[in-house]
């Protein structure tokens, strides 16, 4: 099967030559099967005989419940026990003329890449006919790239698609940021990409421009990882492309080690880096979460106070912004999923608003954007069951999967999606594309979902590249 | 003034390097210790005040009050039951008994409270800073903690020196024969070396938890630079270990200058030049190498 490309833009965006996005990830995960292969491809194949005949569905689900990404995987429970509440979940499916029960199995990648591909492993030995898994590239990757190795159909999600695609070796990213090369046969995802960080960040840098009459300088804090060298590469080349005029400069605070203690000499640099001198009054990053929060301390320890900051990979949940305090106020970033998009559940009729209404009535806290996305991997499940004659056939469901077209959680997913505009279109058969919107921490009010204050929430202060997403709150600068 | 910012800055960061080798220091020069567990000790610690405080209706700040004594006695009963029996085996023993708790430690501590991390909450003033002038911004808490380095080591050397008990602990570092044959217990002043080195570690992975987040595994990187530090200072010596660490801080403090790529890089090479120019470090005695 031959896999069909959608260039990304006609124009392109320049930055991603001989990048290797994702890659070293996905090596990973081929390292460590040849340590355990043996043994997994034996279990294979007794697995995947023993379930050709099963009237049971088996269905993984991986995620970091412990480790540096576990904020990520905080509404599992929760999710899970709505998925299993739900008809299909309960009852079971009727495929062709035979009922089946769906069984899940859930599995904690500790937030390690290795422990992501043992868990992968000892679910296809137990003999899974599809594995859904969530939550950034350290996880998704190698989960991905086994399945892909042992003809499991995947589901990812919380990824960028660059570094999800890139994980496969045969695929790759052009250097006008389209996907090139022969990607997964088994595997599909849905999330959004670099393009989409730009769209969401920069509509909020532009307009605290007019407000504050800032410069154009932004700092770029990315670590010397996996995420952060990918946007070092990707993200001001693809702004620069997407927006000309804008006339931004870009000051790298250098390839940093994750989990440094001391940031002062890169705050030095964002103090006094950009054009004639100037501090940068723009701030983007992708750091992991417990670094960014002693940057941003010793950032204002040491006077540096960016008009705005837009943050990705972190401050997307609310404990993120009770453990900053006061420090969170007005910190932007990306929302993939909201309780005010006036989308809905397509297993059970349920908004998103009372989704997460309930999420906050039971006790677990303010809600946060990974329910909406894990809960549509079980949508997607569902949506790629219904096409195929037997659900044990596993290239059927993988191809099924990779055109699943549907409305849920996370409103319209179509994972083959042509398109005349590169923002929304398919980047490949087997992507789909929902797109975020911008967020601001500021202190709670019981105006928000559920009718609840919490300390810090996040209100929807831009929605450039999502207009189904109503705005509830002012952008207002990071610091005036 | 960038070099005088870089500088100071390394000076702060090397104090808190210094407060977490003044444990490792201490064990090396009198109980000949290479303690590996070191650096989980001080992430005990921290979890220990997190934990405790909401229990003892303290404010987290304040939790140092009961951990040190803690882990002072936790350091003693360590030292007379497992490591002094490692001592009475031979020296790899003990780095392997340590090895293994280092193991034991962060497992359990996975196990018992997950990989989350988790910070010492003492409210706005660890954001607060002191503007003497220029672009030189120094942070409260650095500054704290650089100043109980220096209290802490000073008292340190104050006590080995003027006490008897302190006397009797560096005889026993000298010379333990000769010392057990003018009467030291020397296993119960080792008992007294390990649980002030204990106590010193609760304070540094108190500190830790302060300024940044830790989990579980967060021991192993600290420990090396604590090891560095030590090296550096040279081996017995506790003023070294404080110069040892603000060497260190301040290299990396360099090298970040450069580009945050080189900021551990830069500490491990002075690391490596001082080993090979003056093995014994810059304060250390030729003969505490033997």
């Amino acid at each position: 099967m031959k896999d069909e490309i959608t260039p990304a833009s006609p124009d392109g965006i320049p930055g991603w030559g001989g990048f290797e996005f994702g890659r070293r990830l996905g090596l990973q995960a081929t390292a460590v099967m040849a340590a355990t292969g043996a043994l997994g491809v034996l279990g294979d194949v007794s697995a995947a005989h023993a379930a050709t005949k099963s009237s049971t569905i088996k269905i993984g689900y991986v995620s970091p419940r412990t480790g540096a990404l576990a904020d990520f995987a905080g509404p599992d429970n929760f999710v899970l026990n709505q998925i299993r509440k739900a008809s299909y979940f309960a009852k079971g499916i009727t495929i062709g003329k035979t009922h089946y029960r769906i069984e899940i199995t859930e599995k904690d990648t500790q937030s390690l890449g290795n422990v992501a591909v043992q868990v992968t492993q000892e679910l296809i030995n137990s003999g899974v006919d599809l594995v859904l898994v969530s939550s950034a590239p350290e996880t998704t990757i190698p989960v991905a790239t086994t399945c892909e190795q042992y003809k499991v159909p995947c589901v990812s999600t919380v990824v960028p698609w660059e570094a999800y695609w890139g994980g496969f070796s045969g695929a790759s990213i052009s250097p006008q940021g389209a996907a090139t090369g022969t990607g997964p046969k088994y595997n599909s995802m849905f999330f959004f990409g670099v393009p989409q960080f730009a769209g969401t960040f920069v509509p909020m840098w532009e307009r605290v421009q007019k407000m504050t009459k800032c410069n154009t300088n932004v700092a770029e804090m990315f670590p010397n990882d996996a995420d952060g060298n990918a946007f070092r590469a990707a993200f001001g080349p693809t702004v620069s492309a997407m927006y000309p005029k804008g006339g931004y400069n870009f000051v790298d605070g250098g390839a940093y080690t994750d989990l440094s203690t001391d940031y002062t000499s890169m705050i030095q640099t964002f103090k006094t880096g950009g054009k004639g001198g100037a501090a940068c009054d723009l701030f983007v990053n992708a750091p992991l979460p417990p670094d960014f929060q002693t940057f941003w301390t010793q950032a204002s320890q040491q006077n540096y106070n960016p008009k705005l900051a837009t943050v990705a990979k972190v401050m997307l949940f609310p404990t993120d912004a009770y453990a900053l305090g006061s420090l969170s106020n007005n910190i932007a970033t990306d929302a993939w999923f909201t309780p005010y998009a006036p989308y809905k559940s397509s297993l059970t009729g349920q908004s998103a608003n009372a989704f997460c209404a309930l999420y906050q009535s039971q006790g677990n806290g303010q809600w946060v954007q990974s329910m909406g996305s894990t809960y549509s991997l079980f949508e997607i499940a569902i949506e790629g069951l219904k096409r195929v004659k037997n659900p044990h056939d596993r290239l059927a469901l993988a191809q099924a999967l990779q055109t699943v077209n549907y409305n849920g959680m996370c409103g319209p997913i179509n994972m083959n999606f042509k398109s005349s505009n590169p923002m929304l279109a398919s980047p490949a058969k087997g992507i789909g594309m929902i797109m975020p919107v911008g967020v601001q921490w500021k202190p709670g009010s019981t105006e928000l979902v559920g009718h609840k204050k919490y300390q810090w929430s996040q209100w929807v202060v831009d929605n450039s590249l999502n207009k189904h997403v109503p705005l509830n709150g002012t952008l207002e600068p990071t610091n005036a | 003034m960038i070099w005088v910012n870089v500088i100071i800055q390394g000076i702060l960061v090397g104090g808190f390097y210094a407060l977490f080798a003044c444990g490792l220091s201490l064990m090396f020069g009198v109980l000949k210790v290479i303690n590996l567990a070191h650096g989980d000790m001080a992430v005990v610690a921290a979890y220990v005040a997190v934990l405790l405080s909401p229990h003892l209706h303290i404010a987290m700040l304040w939790s140092f009050l009961v951990v040190v004594p803690i882990f002072g006695l936790l350091g003693y009963v360590l030292q007379r039951t497992l490591i002094q029996r490692s001592i009475d085996r031979d020296p790899f023993t003990t780095l392997l008994v340590t090895f293994g708790l280092s193991v034991v430690i962060e497992n359990l501590l996975l196990e018992l409270y997950t990989a989350n991390g988790r910070t010492v909450d003492i409210g706005s003033i660890i954001a607060q800073s002191w503007h003497p002038g220029s672009i030189v911004y120094i942070s409260y808490v650095s500054l704290v903690v650089l100043a109980i380095a220096v209290l802490v080591l000073a008292i340190l050397q104050l006590f080995l020196s003027k006490s008897r008990t302190g006397r009797l602990i560096r005889a026993v570092a000298d010379d333990r024969e000769a010392a057990q044959l003018s009467g030291a217990n020397y296993k119960h002043i080792f008992g007294i070396a390990a649980a002030i080195a204990f106590a010193t570690v609760a304070l540094a992975g108190i500190a830790y938890g302060m300024m940044t987040q830790f989990a579980p595994t967060s021991g192993g990187v600290n420990l090396l630079f604590a090891f560095e530090a030590v090296v550096i200072g040279g081996i017995g010596s506790l003023w070294g270990t404080l110069v040892g660490g603000i060497a260190l801080g301040v290299a990396q403090q360099f090298g970040a200058h450069l580009n945050p790529q080189y900021q551990v890089l830069a500490g491990n090479l002075l690391f490596l030049a001082v080993l090979a120019v003056r093995p014994q470090g810059l304060f250390g005695k030729k003969t505490a190498l033997a």
